[in-house]
């Protein structure tokens, strides 16, 4: 056994052909898993011309070797696409238990192609694979949707990630939901199942994964879970969850208010991590394995559910500019049940606020206006009314009304809650992301606002380039490999090497790993490039490129990139356009 | 003067939220922070891992600027200075 399940099952839902083949041991070698076999098997099975919404794109589900091995963290699966809101290949990264269920039902990999005639899901059993119909189930969210089929099949250990009406609406911000509140969220994945008429993937199983050297897996096992255990920053996601981030952006004057227009709330301790832990939290929840518990269960007035995590909060609350943190909560609860992207919901809704504030959309929604946002959320799920236009997300909703420049976005995908007017790093990483506006792809916070691994100065340029290509690379290896990112906080490449090597027993080193995220990151680049992207679409909105921050320290800064935009593409061994070169892809094994 | 000291997550265990200070002039964080780990038993057992050397992934803010890209311990303080302390945090 080398920790992978084995098998991967291909379903043309068109034909209603089932085909299992086994995981290509070269796939194992130069891609691991999850993210890397997810943009492999796109890149090789779609025309790059095509629309994200026919039955011509793909969608694959996929998870890591270390994806339910019992390796602390070791959860996630991902889902890989062509985005129908940004156009690029995308991949996007959910927790919880379905990835480990993934495997446990036998798959490394589900590849989705065609379209089917009526509502179906695929039901994964131990090593078969079967769909079934899904009419009864089209129109429900996701809890319904959830619950409908673990009583259908009867029983408890089923797992779901699935779509709500958002997906069937062909939501451009729409996402897919695992067991009701974990979310593959950005892109518009939810979209192009709901292209197909796929409802949902359950998944049943119980059958071994197992790794290739458990005496060896087991000393490293402890030894990561050692290094996660005394890392402070760990101890702190478990008591405050990630909004413990609310203050610390906040106070850093960096966490963009009122879509961007500035970047100090004066409600941020209201929304804050804190104030979730004293009022709303029940209980910390993790993910398959998880020893942190970032998770929230909230309880109040009788309502249940979970998060927010930082990004939905400061999107309903910052960006939004309210500051009640119940109203923000059940923004983000309608986000889980419709599948909606809740990033992208939000601060598509601050970019209508400003907009009917400025007069350019006649609407009575103001920056504040908690109960109109809640409403709008349910529009935008439903394309009712002015939702049918902001269902498109907010560069097409923007540019219809003239002002392009009013949507917080790169490469048509919405912005997370950083401003990249005083993260300098930040601001590169995310202008130069393959699935657009970002965080996850290459999380410069973390050095340069939280200080690990080591404090980099956010305001300066000199250097990061270096680091966001560094971060870059192994974010793509760690998302291949199935474990949490917040690992990334305690452990270095060489950990991630060494659970590698002991779970798949092909020995792999710091420089390997890198060397297949790099290969990962260059592979999703190379096929955006054939989809029409290049160095005109690694930017940013004009307001942070050319309006200063007007408060607190970083005050007067505007992001930088284009003074680091070549050193980037030069480290990358990419052209002044930003085009590999045929060195750097023969180096990495792709031509 | 006058300084403002804000206190967030874990570190609020410890010590109160929010507390206004005064000390003569010349004083740096270093003199704040001795000040506060006086008032506050176990503030500094959170704070320092050494004497001197603050523990991995805190942070402190002089008016939202990080104090280790101004003079770390002895940055110097003003009056109206807001200070804000973080233990180790993270999310995404």
């Amino acid at each position: 056994m080398d920790g992978y399940a084995g098998n991967m099952v291909y379903v043309d839902l068109s034909t209603g052909a089932i085909t299992i083949k086994p995981t290509p041991p070269e796939l194992k070698k130069d891609y691991i898993g999850g993210r890397g076999f997810g943009i492999r098997i796109l890149t090789d099975m779609v025309d790059p011309k095509i629309d994200p919404l026919s039955d011509k794109n793909i969608l694959v589900f996929a998870a890591g070797p270390l994806t339910g091995t019992g390796i602390p963290l070791g959860s996630r699966y991902e889902v890989s696409t062509i985005s129908p809101l940004t156009g690029l290949a995308v991949s996007a990264n959910s927790g919880g238990v379905f990835g480990w269920k993934l495997k446990k039902a036998g798959f490394d990999a589900v590849i989705l192609s065609g379209k089917s005639a009526k509502p179906v899901y695929l039901f994964l059993d131990n090593g078969k694979a079967e769909l079934r119909d899904a009419a009864h189930l089209w129109g429900k969210t996701t809890g319904e949707t959830t619950e409908a089929i673990v009583d259908e099949l009867k029983d408890q250990s089923v797992r779901v990630s699935c779509i709500g009406p958002a997906g069937e609406n062909l939501v451009l911000i729409s996402c897919i939901i695992n067991e009701k509140t974990r979310a593959a969220g950005r892109g518009g994945v939810g979209a192009v199942m709901g292209s197909k008429n796929l409802k949902a993937v359950a998944a049943r199983g119980d059958l071994p994964i197992k790794p290739a050297d458990e005496v060896l897996l087991k000393g490293v096992k402890e030894r990561v879970k050692k290094k996660i255990e005394e890392n402070g920053i760990a101890k702190g996601l478990h008591d405050y969850g990630t909004a413990v981030l609310v203050n610390i952006l906040n106070e850093n004057y960096l966490m963009p208010t009122r879509n961007f227009q500035t970047a100090h709330f004066s409600g941020a301790e209201k929304i804050s991590g804190e104030t979730m832990t004293k009022t709303i939290l029940k209980k910390p929840k993790g993910c398959y394995a998880c020893i942190v518990q970032c998770g929230r269960v909230h309880e109040f007035d009788g309502e249940t559910g979970e998060g927010p995590e930082y990004e939905p909060d400061w999107g309903f609350g910052a960006d939004c500019g309210v500051d009640d943190l119940k109203m923000i909560t059940r923004a983000n609860n309608i986000c889980n049940e419709y599948g909606l992207d809740a990033i992208s919901a939000p601060t598509t809704i601050a970019c209508l606020m400003e907009m009917a504030e400025k007069g350019y959309v006649n609407h009575p929604i103001r920056f504040g206006d908690a109960n109109g946002m809640l409403k709008l959320v349910e529009q935008i799920a439903r394309r009712e009314d002015i939702g049918d236009e902001l269902a498109e997300g907010s560069f097409r909703f923007a540019t219809k009304y003239g002002h392009p420049e009013l949507s917080m976005s790169s490469k048509k995908q919405e912005l997370p809650a950083y401003d990249p007017r005083g993260i300098q790093g930040y601001g590169l990483a995310t202008a130069t992301s393959n699935r657009g506006g970002d965080h996850v792809y290459g999380y410069m916070i973390s050095p340069e606002i939280l200080g690990s691994p080591e404090k980099l100065d956010p305001y300066v340029i000199t250097g990061k380039p270096q680091w966001v290509k560094t971060f870059q690379d192994l974010t793509a290896a760690i998302d291949a490999s199935g474990m949490c990112l917040f690992t990334s906080f305690a452990l270095g490449a060489g950990d991630y090497a060494d659970l590698l090597t002991a779970t798949t027993g092909v020995k792999v080193d710091s420089e390997e790993l890198l060397k297949v995220g790099e290969r990962i990151w260059n592979l999703q680049k190379l096929y955006n490039i054939k989809r029409g992207f290049g160095r005109k679409d690694d930017t940013l909105p004009d307001r942070l490129l050319t309006e200063p921050l007007k408060e607190g320290a970083p005050a007067g800064q505007v992001s930088r990139i284009h003074e680091m935009l070549d050193e980037y593409y030069a480290l990358r061994g990419w052209d002044a356009e930003g085009i590999p070169t045929k060195e750097k892809l023969r180096e990495l094994g792709l031509i | 003067m006058k300084i403002t000291v804000k206190a967030f997550a874990m570190f609020r265990e410890v010590m109160d939220m929010q507390i206004e200070l005064e000390f003569p002039d010349g004083a740096t964080v270093r003199t704040l922070l001795t000040s506060l780990t006086a008032r506050y038993e176990g503030l500094s057992e959170v704070m320092f891992a050494a004497p001197d050397t603050l523990r991995d992934f805190v942070n402190i803010l002089r008016n939202g600027r990080n104090i280790h890209f101004i003079a770390g311990l002895d940055t110097p303080l003003d009056n109206g200075d807001i200070i804000a302390l973080f233990p180790p945090a993270a999310g995404g």
